[in-house]
């Protein structure tokens, strides 16, 4: 469904025909208003077809120069640009290894560290104090017992017949 | 059926030109530029008003059409696509600008045309200079009243009434429908005849 403004300018530009011309012209209210109208819009097009029509262009050739100029200028950039794409491209492959060859580095380490880190059945710590300080000499009857609770990771040392704990025991 | 004949050779010549374009010979482009350049000029100049502008934007049109020039599939004519890119590029710059009033761009255009020496068109005889100056008076009045359009209306109004263009061409070239052009002749054409009414009824 055209608008009023569509069928207007096919009428104008004799673009409508058979009864959509005719349905057109009928629903006009004033005939010969519309008729001066569409005279009008022939001047004005003649007018600007006369006036705006021919536009000197001078340097024409200085035209063709300088866009020959500005495209094997363009060309080069692209040239250059793909050239900088591809070696782009070229190092994505080298960041995936080196990625990969880090992540790798960093899995071993990390399971190295962990393997160190993880809490061992007895705290190797204190057993050597015990095998350190517990002397025969000093307390002959002291006996130490060890109870562990893995779950809360609590060590309890149960120590009988101790005659005396070294000084400097305290402040380990 | 000899222009027929010879339409068909120019439009099967235009086509080789863009092949050989595709296959990035600057050569043929410039052949193309050659045979469009004094309209695509005429046409953005007569949208901007201004000579140096109108050969900029030529320049970057055309440099836009030789990058994109891989995508034409010839669908439409040359003419119609590269329209298209001049369009665009035209009606953006005029946004950007937002040119709305005319005096000193306008007195510079005239300025230019009146020492224009390299002009093909040159007339047998000089006109007498109360003739001059009032095709210069026209030509104001006229930029004048087309300053006052939207670039879109603009656009409309001199493809139809100075490149003569179909409806479908235009719309092709502006990217809109049939209708919106047809809508937007409409209201330009009752604009510039009533802005410009007394000139075309003294011609």
């Amino acid at each position: 469904m055209k608008t009023f403004e569509e069928k207007w300018t096919a009428w104008l530009d004799d673009q409508l025909t058979g009864k959509e011309l005719a349905d057109f012209e009928a629903s006009l209210p004033d005939k010969e208003a519309a008729e001066a109208e569409k005279r009008d819009a022939t001047k004005l097009g003649t007018l600007l077809k006369q006036e705006l029509g021919a536009q000197p262009f001078s340097n024409e050739e200085f035209f063709n120069h300088q866009l020959r100029e500005r495209i094997a200028r363009e060309n080069a950039q692209d040239q250059h640009g793909r050239g900088g794409e591809r070696s782009t491209w070229w190092t994505v492959p080298r960041l995936v290894w080196t990625g990969a060859a880090s992540l790798a580095l960093f899995m071993i380490c990390a399971v190295a560290v962990m393997r160190e880190k993880a809490p061992s059945e007895r705290s190797e710590y204190l057993t050597q104090i015990l095998n350190m300080r517990v002397d025969p000499v000093v307390s002959p009857n002291a006996t130490v017992s060890v109870f562990e609770t893995k779950g809360d990771r609590v060590t309890v040392i149960w120590t009988e017949g101790l005659q005396s704990l070294p000084s400097d025991y305290a402040a380990k | 059926m000899q222009t027929e004949t010879t339409l068909a050779q120019a439009d099967v010549s235009e086509l080789d030109l863009v092949k050989r374009c595709q296959a990035g010979e600057t050569e043929a482009f410039d052949e193309l530029v050659t045979r469009y350049r004094t309209r695509i000029f005429a046409m953005i100049y007569n949208m901007v008003h201004n000579e140096q502008d109108a050969w900029d934007l030529a320049q970057d049109s055309f440099v836009k059409a030789w990058k994109s020039i891989k995508r034409f599939r010839g669908r439409s004519s040359f003419y119609t696509w590269i329209y298209r890119i001049v369009m665009n590029v035209t009606i953006d710059w005029l946004r950007k600008k937002q040119v709305k009033g005319a005096g000193v761009e306008f007195d510079d255009a005239i300025q230019l045309r009146e020492v224009n020496p390299a002009s093909k068109t040159l007339p047998k005889a000089d006109p007498l200079p109360y003739e001059r100056m009032e095709r210069t008076e026209v030509r104001a009045r006229i930029d004048n009243a087309i300053t006052q359009l939207s670039p879109e209306h603009r656009a409309v109004i001199l493809m139809k009434e100075t490149e003569g263009m179909q409806y479908h061409e235009i719309a092709e070239a502006l990217g809109c429908s049939i209708g919106t052009v047809m809508s937007r002749l409409f209201y330009a054409r009752k604009k510039l005849q009533n802005l410009l009414k007394d000139v075309y009824e003294n011609i």
